[in-house]
């Protein structure tokens, strides 16, 4: 790692680059349940965002204490701490937030896409790159899961948001988890085209992360 | 062995400190939590039965087949009742979805309201919406039966979410029998009165 930071790059990588979901293909899991609607999808995202800002900022502060045999259990109790008193406060403080998103912060903790950006970028980095890469791969996480939360909502139910566009439900199918499965595949292929296309990329290698 | 002792110095640490980290963020958001629940729970019991004008009181409580308490209240304005309340839940596919069922006079549905409840976003949560949540209104007792097809008379299962339906449709039942069981009788001998 080198001492000057472009956090320019550190944030188009996170969104474009390595976006967690396109790219990295991590998280997969929660980025098929929760798009079946744009509301979820957004909300879920932006849960994930700050998480992934805290995490990584701790993690940074942390390099030198946390001994790297024990790194995955230090890392997992950090990831736990951080969702567990963002659950609380927002649980007292923000009820009307937490009536909305409450049931997606819990399940933050088993993410994939929050420890991979522990170990891969914030444990080997500095305070400030470290939270620019949490927010920037938060970002491109949310981005994704809005994208794949407007296909399926408008093709599967026919509305954005939950307001009611076509009147129809054209593609049923997409907002069951089928249908997650085919946006997913649908999407990624797209990006992989335009990267190709216009940006002269060798599209996503997958995997190897 | 000097090695091992770092280790596992270094990971007792972190625990302390995050335990500590939680443990002080409970301290102080467990009663600002608690006064608001306790607020949105009254707000929500005012709302089932909004013709109310006494204070709705707690009439006693009652076991559901899953073998947890629960109360249920008399609604009254000036005295006559207007309303049974019930608070309930039923066993979903991860959590307990805790409900809030109203009966008008005449023992049917009033009106249905979800708490709060852990289902999976986007498949178990579709029992909030008001698609599947209106079918309630204005069933009685022995029309509360949970059908995978379409149907009026009873109550249409969401796909996708057959075990958060299943779930809603025991719970909302176990509190409509348990009223119609405490007060079914004087309703009836009432509405013979009325009917003369």
């Amino acid at each position: 790692m080198s001492n000057d930071v472009n956090y320019g790059t550190i944030i188009k990588n996170g969104i474009f680059g390595e976006n967690p979901v396109f790219r990295l293909a991590l998280s997969l899991c929660p980025a098929v349940a929760v798009t079946s609607g744009v509301k979820n999808g957004f909300l879920m995202g932006v849960a994930v965002f700050f998480v992934m800002i805290m995490v990584n900022g701790t993690v940074s502060l942390l390099r030198n204490f946390i001994n790297p045999k024990v790194r995955i259990p230090s890392y997992m109790f950090i990831i736990a701490t951080w969702v567990t008193v963002t659950d609380l406060v927002m649980a007292a403080y923000a009820r009307d937030v937490y009536k909305q998103m409450g049931l997606y912060i819990m399940l933050i903790v088993a993410f994939a896409i929050v420890l991979s950006r522990a170990e891969m970028f914030a444990s080997k980095n500095k305070l400030l790159p470290s939270i620019v890469d949490g927010a920037a791969m938060g970002m491109g996480f949310l981005l994704a899961l809005v994208l794949l939360g407007i296909f399926r909502e408008f093709l599967g139910k026919g509305s954005l948001w939950g307001y009611q566009i076509l009147g129809s439900k054209p593609l049923l199918i997409m907002i069951l988890p089928t249908g997650g499965f085919f946006a997913m595949g649908l999407m990624m292929g797209w990006l992989n085209w335009i990267d190709r296309k216009f940006f002269g990329g060798t599209g996503g290698g997958g995997g190897g992360h | 062995m000097k090695e091992m002792l770092k280790i596992t110095l270094s990971l007792v640490a972190i625990f302390i400190a995050a335990g500590l980290i939680m443990g002080v963020t409970y301290k102080y958001t467990s009663p600002v939590r608690f006064i608001a629940e306790k607020k949105e729970k009254e707000e929500a019991l005012k709302a089932m039965a909004p013709d109310a004008t006494d204070p709705i009181n707690p009439a006693g409580n009652w076991t559901s087949s899953h073998g947890k308490p629960y109360e249920y209240y008399l609604a009254t304005s000036n005295g006559k009742p207007v309303a049974y309340i019930s608070s309930t839940a039923g066993k979903g596919y991860s959590s307990y979805i805790a409900m809030l069922v109203s009966l008008d006079t005449d023992l049917k549905i009033k009106d249905v309201k979800i708490l709060h409840h852990g289902e999976t976003p986007g498949l178990g949560d579709q029992v909030e919406d008001q698609g599947f949540l209106g079918q309630f209104k204005g069933k009685a007792l022995s029309q509360i039966v949970l059908l995978k097809t379409e149907t009026k008379e009873n109550i249409q299962a969401i796909s996708g979410a057959t075990i958060s339906s299943r779930a809603v449709t025991n719970g909302v039942k176990d509190a409509v029998q348990t009223l119609v069981d405490k007060y079914g009788s004087g309703v009836k001998m009432a509405a013979q009165g009325v009917a003369k």
